[in-house]
């Protein structure tokens, strides 16, 4: 369904991405993971045109276009397809709950209202926030405004929704709430691409593990191979590291 | 000396006050077109493109560094003889208002610019990307999401510039203009010099008045659009 292939990224000097492929299927849960300043973040962001790659080729169904060099069109119709869950939510702050949901429909899709409010009803009912639909955003607690961010992507019906680290401004007694509403999208087959930290999480959901280390994909392959048997020494370095500390219930 | 007369200051409010209008047509045409120079300048500024951020740059700077009664002399002298020359086009016979409307949108757009600059900034980025990445075109995202919080962000520091372009806008009668100030040089002059004093006076209340009442709508502006902000 998706795949990009060869994408580099250069900020300045600094080379984020060099030469990175992925290809993701309907119904594929990919989750990338690696240390900070690895790209994740940015290979995400690419997907998505909120970076430009500096080089780069998207297949997305029947689009097929050069990431450096799309138009503003393209790059409409390849986010009309996706949805973005931020690390720190970026909810619109002057509307509320329900109008940060339908915002993507009414707005951007040009649904009609009736309509739009029932599909964001339906999002947030999902995302157990259905008591909250008239809050602002400054009222709401971390979890519940990641939450929304979630309904707010899932509102759209994506083909696929990107996560750049969705638990990690969170309180960790908020995370497990917002991690078990991904794994719930993950068993109702929703196409996801997540960068995250939670390790435990991630063997659980992924149906595909990407390591990623200063710009390249250093191995990926099923979770319970890149968990249980890395091949790279990087890779097992990394989850070395980071494994004893993941302590959370989902 | 002449005792100070009383009488006299109830007896020129009447006869200054039907030029008012003259004063707010310049304040509400300065704000109208000023505002729009400003959200080019700023729409500049804020461009990838350093030709158009510099362009932006030096024009706030030129005019930053024009005393507003010089700009307005140069307006009132050259504007016509650079469209004679330039376009043969003879606007000498133009209403006087219009080169105060000219003078005072360039002066204006200059501040008001990086009122709207900040204001922008002031509102986090990362609001414009989840829009746009939930489908919204770029220009959707500024209108629906970005420029109703930049506006509340604004609005102060607008009205402060507003206030100030209106004491600025007192300077229109050098060039001939008959407003609140004109007439009251009028009136000076009829009287050979006499009651300066209580005219000034009279005029100095108005001002006054004109300020208070430009200052509490912009309170009330910024009560109506901040409400959501309050809901906290």
């Amino acid at each position: 369904m998706l795949k990009i292939t060869n994408v580099h990224k250069k900020y300045n000097d600094n080379e984020v991405l060099k030469g990175v492929d992925i290809n993701v299927a309907k119904g594929d849960v990919v989750v990338i993971l690696g240390p900070s300043g690895s790209g994740k973040t940015t290979l995400l962001r690419c997907i998505n045109f909120l970076d430009h790659a500096d080089q780069g080729e998207m297949e997305f169904d029947e689009y097929h276009l050069q990431m450096h060099s799309a138009t503003a069109d393209e790059v409409r119709k390849i986010r009309q397809k996706t949805a973005f869950v931020f690390q720190n939510y970026n909810l619109f702050q002057n509307k509320t709950v329900l109008e940060n949901v339908t915002a993507g429909l009414i707005i951007g899709r040009n649904i009609e209202k009736n309509e739009a409010v029932d599909l964001a009803l339906k999002a947030l009912a999902k995302v157990g926030l259905s008591d909250r639909v008239n809050f602002y955003p400054s009222q709401l607690s971390g979890g519940q405004q990641q939450r929304v961010g979630i309904a707010r992507a899932i509102a759209v019906q994506p083909d696929v929704i990107l996560f750049d680290e969705p638990t990690s401004a969170l309180d960790p007694e908020l995370i497990s709430e917002v991690l078990g509403i991904i794994k719930q999208l993950a068993e109702e087959g929703t196409t996801m691409i997540i960068v995250t930290h939670e390790m435990k999480f991630a063997a659980d959901v992924a149906t595909h593990v990407i390591f990623m280390a200063d710009g390249n994909i250093v191995e990926e392959g099923r979770p319970k191979d890149i968990f249980q048997s890395p091949k790279e020494e990087r890779t097992r370095n990394f989850l070395r590291r980071v494994l004893p500390q993941v302590e959370y219930n989902i | 000396m002449r005792p100070f007369n009383p009488q006299f200051i109830l007896d020129v409010i009447p006869n200054l006050l039907p030029f008012l209008w003259v004063t707010l047509s310049v304040v509400l045409g300065t704000v109208f077109f000023g505002s729009l120079l400003g959200f080019v300048l700023a729409r500049a500024k804020l461009s990838q493109k350093p030709l158009y951020c510099w362009l932006a740059d030096g024009y706030i700077y030129i005019i930053r560094c024009t005393p507003s009664i010089v700009l307005l002399f140069i307006v009132f002298y050259g504007l016509p003889k650079f469209c004679l020359e330039v376009f043969d086009m003879d606007i000498n016979g133009y209403e006087k208002i219009f080169f105060v409307l000219v003078t005072f949108t360039l002066l204006f757009a200059a501040p008001i610019s990086e009122v709207m600059r900040s204001a922008y900034e002031a509102i986090d980025h990362g609001q414009y990307e989840a829009a746009v990445s939930i489908g919204l075109t770029p220009w959707q995202a500024f209108y629906h999401i970005i420029l109703p919080q930049a506006t509340v962000v604004a609005l102060p520091n607008f009205g402060n510039s507003v206030i100030e372009l209106m004491k600025e806008g007192s300077l229109a009668y050098t060039i001939g203009l008959v407003d609140l100030i004109g007439k009251g040089q009028l009136i000076i002059s009829q009287n050979y010099g006499a009651y300066a004093l209580e005219t000034y006076l009279p005029l100095a209340f108005i001002y006054l008045l004109l300020t208070l009442g430009v200052e509490k709508s912009f309170l009330r502006l910024e009560h109506a659009f901040s409400r959501q902000k309050k809901a906290a």
